[in-house]
């Protein structure tokens, strides 16, 4: 699992720079024709927010996990039987320890919504899919089922819904034949902007500690990017580079 | 051929003022109309009865796309409000279950036979916040589960 500090992130001044550069040499090599726009004003990414969570592994009790997943199947209704192979799991408990030292870990996996996502590219249909805001969703209206994302995945986040399901919550639905996985409580985010909570965060923060923060990745001034650009934290399988949106501190 | 359609319009109109002056009571062929209940607590809906009447499905269809892809939560055309005003409901047991025609959706779907499987992923009824909490989707017992069917053939096959 290797490391990589957010710290090296561009700051705005210099992309400031480096885009009024490129316009310039645009200007320059073809005055009166713009041929396209620089590659960080086209992209989308670094004008709206990217919601993000930054996990501390270090305030994070095994309790604290299981109160996490309980919290997220009390929120959108989901069960998980250990005994079935075929439950769904938006939310895991995934143990860590390192052979040398024997230190344990015990960590929240989920949708890590990477900001280039595997199961995006694979799908047949466009029903997986990133909001402008970096949530990565299953459109459930267009999924048919065929399960491409769920290989994908590098982080085994999504599930299949195998059976008819009955007495679904208002603010999750879900049904037979259709792929889902955690939607970072997109109903909270659509409701309360930045200064929204999701469930598993909910159940663990306790007053000023906040073991799972929230927040914007693109805002400089956001609580969740100071904090990176202090104490920096681990992408989980930052080789891959699908650069996730849920960081690790503590790893 | 030229003469079909007045044939067929003069031929309706000969007949139909014996369908609509058949009784109701008289057993064969009676259809009773669907009354759906309206709201209590509401004075009006969205829309206009006749416009609801006739446009909700597309209403909705557009909404749901703005609601998934750019989370516009707060259109009017929701189907959670829907549910909110025309189909409240205490819990999980005094809900009354779409296919029911008893349900608000239910009765005029049944009445036009039209299928929808808005119902198999979304809820039914509308929920106040508080009571969420209470509620867990469960298996629809009615069929048998998958583990249930996976252990049978285990069973079969050691047998």
């Amino acid at each position: 699992m290797s490391s990589e500090f957010d710290s090296i992130e561009v700051r705005p001044a210099r992309r400031r720079f480096i885009q009024g550069a490129a316009a310039l040499a645009v200007t320059l090599i073809a005055p009166g024709i713009l041929l396209y726009r620089t590659g960080a004003a086209s992209s989308g990414d670094s004008s709206g927010p990217r919601w993000g969570l930054l996990i501390d592994t270090n305030a994070l009790s095994e309790a604290d996990v299981d109160a996490c997943v309980q919290a997220c199947q009390r929120e959108h209704g989901w069960s998980h039987n250990d005994d079935s192979p075929t439950d769904a799991q938006w939310i895991r408990k995934v143990h860590l320890s390192d052979e040398r030292s024997g230190a344990q870990k015990v960590l929240p996996m989920m949708c890590q919504h990477c900001a280039d996502p595997p199961c995006v590219y694979v799908c047949p249909t466009g029903a997986s899919f990133k909001r402008a805001d970096g949530i990565v969703l299953v459109n459930k209206h267009t999924c048919i089922g065929c399960r491409y994302c769920m290989m994908a995945c590098p982080y085994k986040a999504r599930s299949f819904i195998h059976e008819v399901l009955r007495d679904q919550l208002p603010v999750a639905p879900r049904g037979k034949g259709t792929v889902e996985s955690c939607t970072l409580c997109v109903h909270r985010i659509d409701r309360d902007g930045a200064d929204a909570v999701p469930a598993c965060a909910e159940a663990v923060n306790r007053g000023a500690s906040k073991a799972i923060l929230f927040g914007d990745l693109n805002d400089h001034e956001s609580e969740i990017s100071q904090r990176l650009q202090r104490l920096g934290a681990t992408r989980l399988r930052a080789d891959l580079g699908v650069d996730p949106g849920v960081r690790y501190q503590g790893l | 051929m030229r003469l079909l359609l007045p044939g067929l319009v003069l031929g309706w109109l000969a007949l139909a003022p014996g369908i609509a002056a058949e009784p109701e009571s008289s057993g064969l062929g009676a259809v009773v109309i669907p009354q759906p209940n309206k709201p209590a607590n509401a004075s009006s809906c969205v829309e206009p009865v006749d416009i609801m009447r006739r446009e909700h499905m597309n209403f909705l269809l557009h909404q749901r796309d703005e609601t998934v892809l750019d989370g516009e939560r707060d259109s009017k055309y929701s189907l959670v409000g829907c549910m909110d005003c025309h189909n409240p409901a205490d819990g999980a047991e005094s809900a009354i279950r779409y296919p029911d025609p008893e349900h608000f959706c239910a009765g005029c779907h049944l009445y036009a036979s039209v299928n929808i499987d808005c119902f198999e992923c979304h809820a039914d009824r509308g929920l106040v916040q508080s009571q969420q909490s209470r509620l867990t989707p469960t298996l629809d017992t009615g069929l048998l589960s998958l583990q249930t069917f996976h252990r049978q053939l285990e069973q079969a096959h050691v047998e």
